[in-house]
């Protein structure tokens, strides 16, 4: 057992001394930014449950955007604090990898999540009311 | 400058990650490539375990625990992702744009051809590395880090969050079954 340890330690193994896409490659990664942390399907949720409320709203008689959205959160009231969860993590990945940025800047790339959290907090306290 | 140092400037400045990037992408790729004997899946798995630092690295602390045992870390959970998937997943690939991906693409063959001679310039590792893939999981990444990696018990403890005593356990478990095996072929 010992001879086969020794025959491992002992045998030559492939070593990496340079390679030529390194550079290219870290480039890359350090500019991918918000890019990669905003999944679009993750956005896709409330922007459906924002346009059949709408609809729901212009269309079905007898009904206010109130009660309908006091219906939604009667049912679905832990959509709210999921999309908060969402937002406020994506949020803080996006401060991040944008490398600290003012604060308009940084309102200006994330103004969907601002509006998600703002519509999530309103939902949340008519909910509670 | 000092781990603690780049880690705080990367903090302030996400660019100055390409220096952590520059200090330990080739030994990680090494370890990758040691592991899978493919230069194609390294490429894709060491350009995925970085990214995933990337993204992660603002939830990094010192917890006992170095950044570059934290890079083996991560590259290590992608290195048995793949080998228990068998598929490729390039989140690199499809997530970051490349300004120019066919200087890329050429670079990439350069390094293809030149990593595919160092491998078959060692016949004797590729026939350990063989019977080492017919292991499970949990031996291949002891006795790569062991005995391809030249690491001590502590640090592979470390990297695989492992205490040392179940992985002497393991080693020497490991160790018995890739003899029998090497001595099959």
């Amino acid at each position: 057992m010992q001879k086969f340890e020794e025959k491992l330690i002992q045998m030559t193994k492939p070593d990496v001394l340079h390679l030529k896409h390194e550079d290219m490659l870290a480039n890359a990664i350090t500019k991918a930014k918000d890019k990669s942390v905003v999944s679009l399907w993750w956005l896709i949720i409330p922007l459906y449950i924002v346009a059949a409320l709408t609809m729901k709203t212009i269309f079905m008689p007898r009904t206010t955007l109130l009660s309908n959205l006091h219906e939604l959160t009667s049912n679905e009231s832990y959509t709210s604090v999921v999309f908060i969860i969402i937002n406020v993590k994506s949020m803080r990945n996006i401060y991040f990898l944008s490398g600290n940025p003012k604060m308009i800047t940084f309102l200006k790339e994330t103004w969907y999540h601002v509006l998600i959290l703002i519509l999530s907090v309103l939902i949340l306290i008519i909910y509670s009311l | 400058m000092t781990e603690i140092e780049l880690l705080d400037s990367i903090k302030k400045n996400p660019d100055n990650f390409s220096e952590l990037f520059k200090l330990y992408y080739k030994p990680i790729f090494g370890y990758i490539l040691r592991r899978t004997g493919n230069f194609d899946d390294s490429v894709d798995i060491a350009s995925d375990s970085f990214f995933n630092a990337f993204r992660n690295i603002n939830k990094f602390s010192y917890k006992g625990i170095s950044i570059k045992v934290w890079l083996y870390r991560i590259a290590t959970n992608e290195v048995n992702m793949y080998f228990r998937n068998k598929q490729k997943y390039n989140l690199v690939f499809k997530s970051v744009d490349f300004e120019n991906k066919d200087a890329f693409n050429s670079l990439l063959y350069e390094d293809r051809k030149e990593m595919e001679t160092e491998l078959h310039k060692h016949d004797q590792y590729l026939l350990v590395l063989i019977s080492l893939k017919s292991l499970s999981i949990k031996y291949q990444e002891v006795i790569s880090l062991r005995y391809f990696e030249g690491k001590e018990n502590k640090e592979i403890a470390e990297i695989l969050n492992i205490n040392e005593g179940t992985l002497k356990s393991l080693l020497s478990r490991g160790l018995e079954k890739l003899r029998k095996k090497c001595s099959q072929i």
